[in-house]
């Protein structure tokens, strides 16, 4: 019953003016980023940070954020069917089989199943977040130290070996990351670190210049780069209801792809651009013809557009719960709640209510803003695509700089977002996935901090991670997944024709 | 007629002189002519930011101009201070967060680029913090009694506090020297993630802000068994000093004093430091300072003065007995 009141509490909340006006202008930026290739969610909450100042209610802020952050999961489709681009990176493999959908004239038909597979499994996600997280944030209380080294750590390995991309690259970005952290005051003896005699580094850097110049800044200036050629396949979107076999074809796998994102987007380092790669590789394998992927199969678009539009939802569990973000654009949310005064951690749900019920409202309800914004207006959307970047992108430098200052009142923190601007953006240059950056940078000092704690409570004695029961078993997943991975990577070197068989 | 008119004309002209005389010989004393900005050297959100806006909504009411609070973050304090430090001295900035900590623990730890005795000009005092200490509301110790014989019988004692080298760090080390007994203090990420893993069974004690640990003192997670101040502790009068319990250990948790840069005119001063007064006797900025759960203590310049002065030598000499070096 607490669940119930919480969220008729919560839709009180999120029904207010304010906040439906912030939800749909969430959704609506969401959409918006999410049809502009470039451009991602984790950014654009970075640009928005310090906005959250001025909004001064964390509700209304997260409401906003978290609205961005699923809206981007529709829009990102759009792109993808349309110009065979990912509008954002969770939408890479929607291009395989939406792209050709649209070739051979049922545009229509992937944009409506993307939008509607999106629905659903957003409106699945939230529900797994109403009835999942409350009983886990009391759940969460035992995690101490131990366990919280096990879990970052976890974290960190996922968010390297599961992002797709190299994972030597992967690798360096996360040290680069736990290096960058490191600067400022040690953790446990209070020892100044890295600071090279600066007054200013003694708090180390701060993450919102950091990820305002690598996400912002930094993939701005690498678009610029790129003659974006907006040939818009077909200008007859069509009907975007699809038929009734379109709904028999692809029901099964916006089922499976809600359950897989929701579950994928809980484990931290997971999210929605892993959900949705793991999505079309079930589909693939399940499917009765394997043969039609890659040739416009509508499940290969159902799918992964579900999928992450879940991961999405679900990847706030081990935010509001435990306090770990699980992935970039959530460490953006982490990164607003702090700066609202907002510890997230086991008594969010306790002690503010009316943030926690209040921003799973207006889940439901952004949802359904979404839908009908990525339905019957998609064709707005596509005109869209046409406004020049270089017209946009000035525009959003302008209000980047102004806006980080206006975070800390200090100049040095736009030398320093300069700087990071060159590093995200000589990252891009050399191919190097910038995502594990702010992952590592949030995560790293967590996974610093509850190590040497756990020490400490020890008595220097290692097997506290081990012999505790969460702790021991995050440490055994950890161990499988490196063993396995290992194991995988000598298996394909050695014999490459046995794989290639499997 | 005429006569009539000169008359007029003349007392026209020396009421207009006499306005402009006015003006002008009040026009330097008729401090404060435009918003003061307040100088907040920490987060938005945290115990001094909610302070001084609290402060900020009451201000007009004994002052014609506003307040406009800016927050200075970094360095735990010492980067706000420092702006303030090299700030015009004519009244118009401000700076609440005196007594932190960091004007008062780091200089004893470390180069500090301004003397925070000597570079800035205390004004009043706001308000002061105990430290509670706790232990889990499921521990079998129910007093700083229990805690000694717990020790004692070889159990191992590990004290979340809330950042090394902080308040709660001290107080732990503290008592550890004076009631010897070995304590492991074991820093977090700050106060809510201390509580946290205390209220989670993970240590032994922990302790914090009456604002930090009232929550869970309430929900039964937590059990106060003393406060680390000289007098016990209004929001918790049932708890017994450290010093009742035969602990010599007495601090102040968290001071919020106001300050200006060094040079303000005395009379800029004294305005501040009574303008201020009439805030913290208000009663309903009493009210809304206890929704907050901070206390008002206000002290005036001259009691400030000597209150930073020793609190900083104690600290000194504390820091120097527990031998704490980073």
């Amino acid at each position: 019953m607490d669940i119930f009141t919480g969220l008729i509490n919560g839709f009180s909340i999120a029904l207010t003016g304010t906040n439906i006006l912030f939800c749909f202008l969430g959704a609506l930026i969401g959409t918006a980023i999410g049809v502009l290739p470039g451009l991602g969610p984790a950014a654009t909450i970075a640009l928005l940070l310090p906005m959250t100042y001025v909004i001064g209610s964390p509700v209304t802020a997260i409401i906003m954020m978290a609205g961005i952050y699923y809206g981007a999961m529709y829009g990102g489709s759009t792109t993808s069917i349309l110009l065979n681009l990912p509008g954002e990176a969770a939408s890479v493999v929607t291009c395989i089989d939406g792209y050709q959908m649209a070739k051979k004239g049922r545009a229509g038909a992937a944009l409506g199943i993307s939008a509607i597979g999106s629905f659903i499994a957003g409106t699945v996600a939230v529900l797994g977040l109403t009835f999942f997280a409350p009983p886990l944030a009391e759940f969460a209380l035992d995690f101490g130290p131990p366990e919280y080294f096990a879990l970052t750590t976890l974290g960190l390995l996922l968010a390297v070996t599961l992002s797709g991309g190299s994972i030597i690259k992967g690798m360096i970005i996360l040290f680069v990351g736990l290096l960058l952290a490191m600067v400022g005051l040690d953790p446990i003896s209070g020892k100044i670190r890295f600071t090279f005699g600066s007054i200013v580094l003694q708090g180390g850097f701060d993450f919102v210049t950091l990820a305002m110049g690598v996400f912002g800044l930094g993939e701005i200036l690498y678009n610029l780069e790129s003659t974006l050629k907006t040939e818009i396949v077909t200008t007859k979107i069509g009907k975007v209801f699809p038929t009734l076999k379109d709904w028999a074809d692809s029901r099964w796998a916006i089922f499976r792809g809600s359950v897989i994102g929701f579950f994928i987007g809980i484990i931290p380092g997971g999210g929605a651009v892993i959900s949705s790669l793991a999505s079309y590789a079930i589909e693939k394998k399940y499917s009765k013809h394997p043969e039609e992927f890659g040739h416009g199969a509508i499940q290969g678009v159902a799918g992964p557009e579900s999928a992450n539009n879940a991961a999405s939802s679900s990847s706030f569990i081990p935010l509001l719960t435990l306090g770990i973000p699980g992935n970039a654009a959530i460490a953006m949310i982490f990164a607003a709640l702090m700066i609202q005064g907002i510890t997230p951690g086991p008594f969010l749900v306790a002690e503010h209510p009316d943030l926690f019920w209040g921003v799973i409202a207006s889940m439901y309800i952004g949802n359904a803003m979404l839908l009908v914004l990525n339905l019957p207006m998609v064709g707005l959307w596509v005109q869209m695509l046409r406004v020049p970047y270089g017209i946009l992108a000035p525009i959003i430098v302008l209000f980047t700089t102004v806006g980080v200052y206006s975070v800390q009142n200090q100049v040095f923190d736009i030398y320093s977002m300069l700087f990071f601007a060159a590093l995200g953006y000589g990252m891009r240059k050399l191919n190097f996935d910038p995502a594990p950056l702010p992952l590592a940078f949030v995560l790293g000092p967590m996974v610093e901090r509850s190590l040497r704690q756990s020490l400490l409570i020890s008595g220097g004695d290692l097997t506290i991670f081990v012999s505790r029961p969460i702790s021991g078993t995050l440490v055994a997943i950890f161990v499988l997944l490196v063993v396995g991975q290992t194991a995988f990577y000598i298996k394909r070197k050695m014999g490459g024709k046995k794989t290639a068989a499997i | 007629m005429t006569k009539m008119r000169k008359v007029t004309l003349f007392a026209a002209l020396a009421m207009v002189s006499i306005l402009i005389a006015s003006g002008l010989c009040f026009g330097a004393e008729k401090y404060p002519t435009k918003p003061i900005q307040v100088i907040v050297p920490f987060s938005a959100g945290g115990s001094s930011d909610l302070t001084a806006r609290t402060v900020e909504k009451f201000w007009t009411k004994y002052s014609p101009q506003p307040m406009l609070i800016i927050n200075k973050p970094g360095a735990g304090g010492v980067l706000g201070e420092e702006y303030v430090v090299r700030s015009k001295p004519d009244g118009y900035t401000l700076y609440v967060g005196q007594g932190s900590g960091h004007d008062l623990v780091m200089p004893h730890l470390q180069k500090m680029p301004f003397d925070p005795l000597k570079d800035i000009a205390p004004v009043a005092r706001l308000s002061i913090h105990s430290i509670v200490i706790c232990v889990s509301g499921k521990s079998p110790i129910k007093s700083m009694k229990d805690l000694i014989e717990y020790a004692n019988k070889g159990n191992k004692i590990t004290a979340a506090v809330s950042t090394a080298a902080g308040s709660v760090d001290l107080v732990m080390r503290a008592i550890a020297k004076r009631a010897n007994i070995p304590i492991t203090t074991v820093p977090f990420a700050g106060g809510a993630d201390s509580t946290t893993a205390l209220a989670g069974g993970h240590l032994v004690i922990g302790g914090g802000h009456p604002s930090e640990v009232m929550p869970h003192i309430k929900a039964g997670r937590f059990r106060a068994i003393g406060v680390a101040l000289d007098r016990r502790d209004p929001t918790l009068p049932n708890v017994p000093t450290l010093k009742e319990q035969g602990i010599n250990v007495a601090t102040w948790g968290s001071v919020k004093g106001v300050a200006v840069p060094l040079g303000t005119p005395p009379e800029i001063i004294e305005y501040l430091s009574s303008t201020l007064k009439k805030v913290c006797e208000d009663a309903e900025f009493k009210k809304a300072m206890a929704s907050i759960s901070q206390p008002i203590d206000y002290l005036n310049t001259k009691d400030w003065t000597a209150f930073m002065q020793r609190a900083y030598k104690d600290y000194g000499d504390l820091i120097k007995e527990l031998d704490i070096k980073i």
